[in-house]
């Protein structure tokens, strides 16, 4: 599927300003400010100045939370987005009830046992991450996240993300696929796995080092409709008693 | 600054984009059956248990040229084939010993035993996609082949033509496939409608369908299958009348500037 631009110019627009031009402008702004942000059970909050959300924005990090504050601004990031910027990019720190987490360790055990498939979810985020992809939550399209090409405002985003791994229970049955690639479909997206590679038991999940050894591999699942494939001279896509007649004769 | 709502402010996020097609895999339309009957003098073909195979002994029409494979000069046909082309009314069978006219419910139990290498499933799809004009072969036989007797076929992919195939690649996942270790088959080669179609040189397949039961296939399975097989892989997948094709791609996705 061709990337899908929102307006005449966004495709130029993003080629002028790549991703990963503001990503590495960010990670400069916030490491000379040593932005810091809160751990909570499920999400980091980040206080930044205003110049910092809009280069956030630009990154698609994070949701501002809105306030009357005019001096500061308050964002809202995941976990995976908050352990990129604090464990990727290392440009901001983390705390937690009012005490700097210094070792990586802490923090990353700390979001592994909010969200135990946590490890799992940050591989397939970084991944594409690292590919200069921009993710977002894919919550309300049925998934884990959805990938576009550049910043939402631009273009359509291209992909709907399933996380999978090797005890996974995602897309088990059938009905599971059909559910997956119908909602993906209905809403112009092509549906993508990232199956992670590794061992997931105990020990092994301890360190963030852990995802160095985990590999990610991409798929696509998509649906094929015989009725539009056919370079034959019917037209005729819908599939009745006459066309099933007239083939006969084509025999 | 308001907050910015990327995906909702854009309306056209959630156009569909594609076809509806909600109807498309009902091929019982329910209400009107076209009328079927017997073409007068229709195909005959001879059934041989041994086989499996039906031998055709009277050909009738130009569906000969996308149905049947060919050995040394004659032409036998599938279970598959053979019950598509009764059903439609273009082919009569008959006992190997007698004139008796095999009946569709004979038919039927073969398949529904599975006694020469087809169950419902992969029957059910064969008709389907046959019947919008595809052409289907099961996958491992060729179309034709010049001295070859023919072994006896079965669910497995045994070649049955006589070392002109092309080699199998990989011959220990041939042997593992042959096992059946895995839950994944490769059934039918599919081509694209066409009238220009030869036997003698099929080309490629568009596609090669494959089946892998109750479930979804696995990622090994699909490794599997992928390395023995070049052409695109269908999985298929029909249950209530209503059949999906499904294809499984490895990609990359590339690394943005």
């Amino acid at each position: 599927m061709a990337p899908r631009w929102k307006w005449k110019g966004a495709e130029a627009k993003a080629l002028a300003e790549p991703i990963s031009k503001s990503v590495t402008e960010l990670q400069l702004s916030l490491s000379k400010t040593e932005s810091s942000g809160t751990l909570s059970s499920s999400n980091v909050l980040l206080a930044v100045e205003p110049e910092q959300a809009e280069l956030l924005d630009r990154c698609c990090f994070g949701r501002l939370v809105l306030s009357a504050e005019k001096a500061k601004k308050w964002i809202q990031l995941s976990f995976e987005e908050a352990f990129f910027l604090f464990y990727s990019l290392k440009c901001i720190k983390i705390s937690l009830k009012g005490r700097y987490l210094e070792d990586e360790v802490d923090t990353w055990t700390y979001m592994k046992s909010k969200r135990p498939n946590f490890p799992i979810f940050y591989k397939a985020y970084s991944h594409l991450r690292s590919k200069n992809w921009v993710l977002r939550s894919g919550l309300q399209y049925g998934v884990d996240f959805v990938a576009y090409r550049h910043h939402p405002s631009l273009v359509h985003s291209e992909y709907s993300v399933l996380v999978q791994s090797g005890d996974s229970d995602r897309l088990i049955v059938w009905s599971d696929i059909h559910c997956a690639v119908r909602l993906s479909g209905s809403v112009a997206k092509t549906l993508l796995t990232l199956y992670v590679n590794g061992y997931f038991k105990g020990e092994d999940l301890n360190l963030p080092v852990c995802l160095e050894n985990f590999t990610v591999e991409e798929q696509t699942i998509s649906r094929w409709s015989p009725q539009l494939s056919r370079e034959d001279e019917t037209t005729n896509s819908k599939p009745n008693v006459t066309p099933l007649l007239s083939n006969l004769k084509n025999l | 600054m308001e907050e910015k709502d990327w995906e909702a402010s854009s309306s056209s996020e959630n156009e569909a984009g594609f076809p509806n097609d909600d109807d498309d895999d009902e091929f019982h339309s329910g209400g009107s059956e076209p009328r079927l009957q017997f073409r007068v003098g229709s195909s005959k073909a001879r059934w041989i248990a041994e086989l499996g195979m039906a031998e055709v002994e009277v050909k009738r029409g130009k569906l000969w040229t996308t149905t049947g494979i060919i050995r040394s000069g004659k032409t036998y046909c599938f279970i598959e084939e053979a019950l598509y082309l009764s059903e439609i009314g273009e082919l009569q069978i008959l006992g190997s010993e007698d004139d008796v006219v095999i009946t569709l419910k004979d038919l039927y139990e073969n398949i529904a035993e599975e006694k020469s290498g087809c169950c419902w499933e992969n029957y059910e799809v064969y008709r389907y996609l046959k019947s919008l004009g595809y052409i289907l072969g099961r996958h491992g036989v060729s179309w034709t082949s010049k001295n070859a007797a023919i072994s006896t076929p079965s669910g497995q992919e045994e070649s049955v033509c006589s070392g002109e195939c092309p080699q199998e690649k990989d011959t220990i996942t041939q042997l593992l496939v042959d096992m059946q270790i895995f839950d994944a088959k490769a059934v039918y080669d599919v081509y694209l409608p066409n009238s220009r179609f030869k036997k003698s040189s099929p080309n490629e397949p568009s596609f090669v369908a494959c089946f892998s039961g109750d479930s979804p296939p696995s990622k090994e399975d699909i490794k599997v299958l992928r390395n023995r097989i070049a052409a695109p892989l269908m999985f298929c997948h029909i249950a209530q009348g209503r059949a999906s094709f499904f294809s499984f791609s490895s990609i990359d996705l590339p690394v943005l500037p």
